[in-house]
């Protein structure tokens, strides 16, 4: 509650969702102290048009931490991720509900500067998009944005976001050929260092895996496994033994509602709900 | 059905996919094949004497003591021709021989005077050569052969006559006996028509060598100079050579037919047996002595300014007018064609009012350049004040505006959304991400456009036919002031029209005419090249290559 004390009064307004609704409130073993708290949803939905893309979701994500969001297709898992920053803004006729907070900030609230929000919370998609200009350029659009223009610096950001995308060794000789020309592992991380490069508090990532190879997945995940406790990340997968490997918790989706949230260890081995152990067990789906 | 006569289907239709292409090969064919080779002849061509002499004159190429050499190696093929037709000119324009007559009477005056003669002695003298002259200027006068040689006879009864001995009367007998000759050769009741047809042959003469000796250097500058040309050497020559004439026909019917017939045509050829007969023949066969054609390349075609009507010289302001206009035009249409492209897709979304705009821009682009032509002359041409460089392009980047709105709004739509988000993410606004995502992404599409409307720009006609083109205007010379912009200008296409529609001209100057649309076939081949160029650099560079 002390993190966003501002919100109270507008939780009340839109709906009366009381934060932290007994439904959802954690086991003890999981219970997230109330000052890590980074992202906090309660009672959030969001249509596309009449169309309900989730509802009802109210979950805590501690910063530093890795969470995975599991659950069939089309439960909704990209709908939340992409309200984290409002990606889902592009799209026409959106409209969101409830309450969702990044750091004690409103992010559906009107004042909400897109800019500000969307470079602390980076996002990494499914398929690898790069922009059609060189690596270099790639890492330092984000940092140029943000009106950086100094060669030296530029050169030092460029370098510590591949280093700490585990890319540097491989393409350090090349900064400046198109980033089309790498494979789409490489593609996946360079997006990564990319986002790196605005130095993000949170990063989401939707499937960043689909589109790879076990060997530039295990990549993937060890550089997941070196971010974390830095960077807050949210990943979606559909790799149960994925989600069970990197996250600390995990969050099960299923028909637009979150069905589940607890520690990664617990929700695989003994989920409370029915649906969650279908899910995992693969009698669903 | 079965799989039989789908095979069929199917060889049928690749059939007629490919005889379809190969018809528009065909056709292109067709269409550039002769354009080229006639445009061609602008440029490569056997220029002659009459060239040189222009570009001397004109330009001030070429080596003039090669061309003093010429010029004496032609003149003494040409000179017996033109003795000829001077001679034969006198017996037909009398005017020469009776100016002479009078002037031989004037001289007789003077010298009479300065001979120490008594008053009466005077007084017969000069009433004798006074009656020598009207005698003679009688013979001049008569229709009737057996008239006029009464007439000289008269003239010739003082040939032998002591008094006239070495004086100017003497005169009076060579020209007495030069038109003796003139009537034996001659039928005086046709002297008429001998006038007219001279004439003809005159004009060809000059046409072929310039003007005639004795003739003062003509105002005009394509009027200075012979035929340049080989090509154009030869049509003249035809038109000397022949005469058309309507005659009646074998069907007997009573109806005309056309007929060229040889001037010195021995049965039907109005100058046969005359003094002018063999000129025919000795143009026919010295002409290449007389005009020494040769092979060149004239390369500054493209660069030499011309003179009025497009007589010699090259096409270069007309390039650079063309230029300017093209790429002016672009400049107004390309910003604002993508612009309205980038406000139609991104932000306008999907209602009445934007399909109601989109449809008239699918309409703009099916009007007839003419209406264009119009409404830059009601419009544009009102609010800058006169025709100009500025209201021409102005025309022409509305003509072209529809066409870019429509390949941009294509080319943005297809940029794949996860670009967009990708910058979105990074926390780009909209109008960055436009910027440096969207718009270069879409930038081999938007090319496509500028292609397409580049080439039609630089070819219309009729928007700038009232906007700011001209046949014969000033160059702009690009100045800072920008003045050039409110100048009109010449253009390629505009050039073209003029010399077809000037009935005169495109006779005279055919290879000009083609030569023009050679030209804009080049530049607008030029331009387009090097938008493909970018584009495919641009797509590589896309690709990642
Ligand atoms: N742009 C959109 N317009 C309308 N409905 C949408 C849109 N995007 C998603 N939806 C709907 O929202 C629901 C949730 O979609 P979402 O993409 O979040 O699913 P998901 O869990 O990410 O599925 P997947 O695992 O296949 O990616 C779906 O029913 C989908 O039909
Ligand atoms: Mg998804």
């Amino acid at each position: 509650m002390d993190a966003i004390p501002k919100r109270s009064n507008a939780t009340e307004r839109r709906g009366g969702v009381q934060i932290g609704s007994p439904k959802s409130r954690p086991h003890t073993e999981s219970a997230i102290r109330p000052e890590k708290v980074i992202i906090r949803a309660s009672g959030f939905s969001l249509f596309y048009g009449e169309k309900m893309g989730v509802s009802d979701i109210t979950m805590e994500i501690e910063a530093g931490s890795v969470t995975a969001i599991i659950g069939p297709s089309g439960c909704g898992k990209s709908t939340f991720l992409r309200s984290i920053n409002r990606m889902n803004d592009l799209i026409p006729r959106t409209r969101a509900e409830g309450l969702l907070a990044v750091g004690g900030q409103d992010v559906y609230d009107k004042r909400t500067n897109l800019v500000n929000l969307r470079r602390q919370v980076g996002m990494v998609f499914q398929r690898p998009n790069p922009f059609a200009k060189s690596i270099y350029d790639n890492i330092s659009y984000g940092p140029r944005l943000q009106g950086i223009r100094s060669r030296t610096k530029l050169n030092a950001i460029v370098q510590q976001c591949l280093e700490d995308a585990a890319l540097w060794e491989e393409v350090k000789e090349d900064l400046h050929k198109s980033a089309l020309a790498l494979s789409g592992g490489q593609q996946q991380r360079l997006c990564i260092a990319r986002t790196l490069a605005n130095k993000p508090k949170v990063i989401l990532m939707d499937e960043p895996c689909s589109a790879l190879d076990p060997l530039a997945t295990a990549r993937i995940e060890d550089l997941i496994a070196a971010l974390k406790g830095t960077y807050t990340i949210v990943i979606v997968t559909h790799n149960m033994q994925q989600a069970a490997r990197v996250s600390d918790r995990t969050a099960f989706f299923c028909l637009g509602k979150l069905i589940e949230y607890d520690l990664t260890d617990k929700l695989f081995t003994n989920p409370s709900e029915k649906s969650t152990e279908d899910y995992i067990t693969g009698r669903f789906g | 059905m079965s799989v039989r006569i789908r095979q069929v289907w199917d060889r049928l239709f690749t059939v007629l996919c490919s005889g379809s292409v190969g018809l528009l090969i065909a056709v292109l064919l067709l269409f550039l094949v002769p354009m080229i080779v006639k445009g061609g002849k602008a440029v490569f061509f056997r220029q002659t004497v009459e060239f040189r002499k222009m570009q001397r004159d004109l330009f001030g190429r070429g080596d003039l003591d090669s061309l003093h050499e010429a010029i004496a190696r032609t003149g003494q093929a040409r000179q017996e021709v033109l003795a000829r037709i001077e001679q034969f000119g006198r017996g037909i324009d009398t005017k020469l021989l009776s100016d002479e007559a009078k002037d031989a009477y004037r001289k007789y005056g003077l010298e009479l005077r300065y001979r120490e003669v008594s008053r009466e002695e005077y007084s017969r003298l000069r009433a004798a050569a006074k009656d020598i002259r009207d005698n003679f200027l009688a013979a001049l006068d008569s229709t009737e052969e057996a008239a006029a040689n009464r007439f000289l006879d008269q003239v010739d009864l003082h040939r032998d006559s002591p008094e006239f001995q070495a004086t100017a009367v003497e005169t009076f007998f060579t020209l007495s006996k030069q038109y003796r000759r003139i009537l034996d050769e001659m039928d005086l009741a046709h002297r008429e028509e001998y006038a007219a047809e001279l004439d003809i042959v005159k004009t060809e003469l000059r046409n072929l060598l310039g003007p005639l000796p004795g003739e003062s250097t003509p105002p005009l500058p394509q009027d200075r100079f012979g035929a340049t040309r080989w090509d154009v050497a030869k049509k003249h020559l035809h038109y000397l050579l022949y005469q058309t004439k309507w005659v009646p026909g074998d069907s007997g019917d009573g109806r005309l037919v056309k007929k060229e017939i040889r001037r010195d045509d021995p049965e039907a050829g109005l100058f046969a047996g005359t003094e002018l007969a063999p000129l025919f023949s000795m143009m026919e066969k010295n002409l290449e002595r007389m005009l020494e054609p040769e092979w060149t390349v004239y390369g500054r075609y493209f660069l030499d300014d011309s003179t009025s009507g497009h007589y010699f010289g090259g096409v270069g302001p007309e390039i650079l007018g063309t230029l300017v206009l093209t790429v002016l035009s672009m400049c107004f249409a390309v910003p604002l064609g993508v612009l309205s492209a980038a406000y139609l897709v991104e932000y306008a979304g999907d209602n009445i009012a934007v399909r109601v705009i989109r449809t008239c821009i699918n309409t703009l682009a099916g009007v007839p350049s003419i209406v264009y032509g119009l409404f830059g002359l009601a419009f544009f041409v009102l609010i800058v004040g006169r025709p100009c460089i500025l209201s021409a392009s102005l025309t022409l980047a509305l003509l072209a505006l529809p066409v870019i709105i429509r390949a941009s709004e294509e080319a943005i739509r297809a940029v794949p959304q996860s670009y967009k988000e990708a910058s979105m993410a990074l926390g780009s606004g909209k109008f960055r991400t436009f910027l440096t995502v969207t718009l270069p992404a879409a930038g081999p599409g938007i090319l496509t456009g500028l292609i397409l409307s580049l080439s039609r720009a630089a070819g219309e006609t009729a928007p700038i036919l009232f906007a700011g083109a001209v046949a014969l205007g000033p160059i702009p010379d690009l100045g800072l002031k920008f003045r050039w912009l409110f100048q009109p200008t010449r253009a390629l296409s505009y050039g073209c029209y003029d010399i077809t529609v000037g009935d005169r001209l495109a006779m005279r100057v055919p290879h000009n005419q083609f030569g023009m649309v050679f030209t804009l076939i080049l530049l607008v081949l030029c331009l387009n090249i090097a938008a493909i160029l970018i584009r495919s650099r641009m797509s590589k560079k896309l690709q990642g290559m």
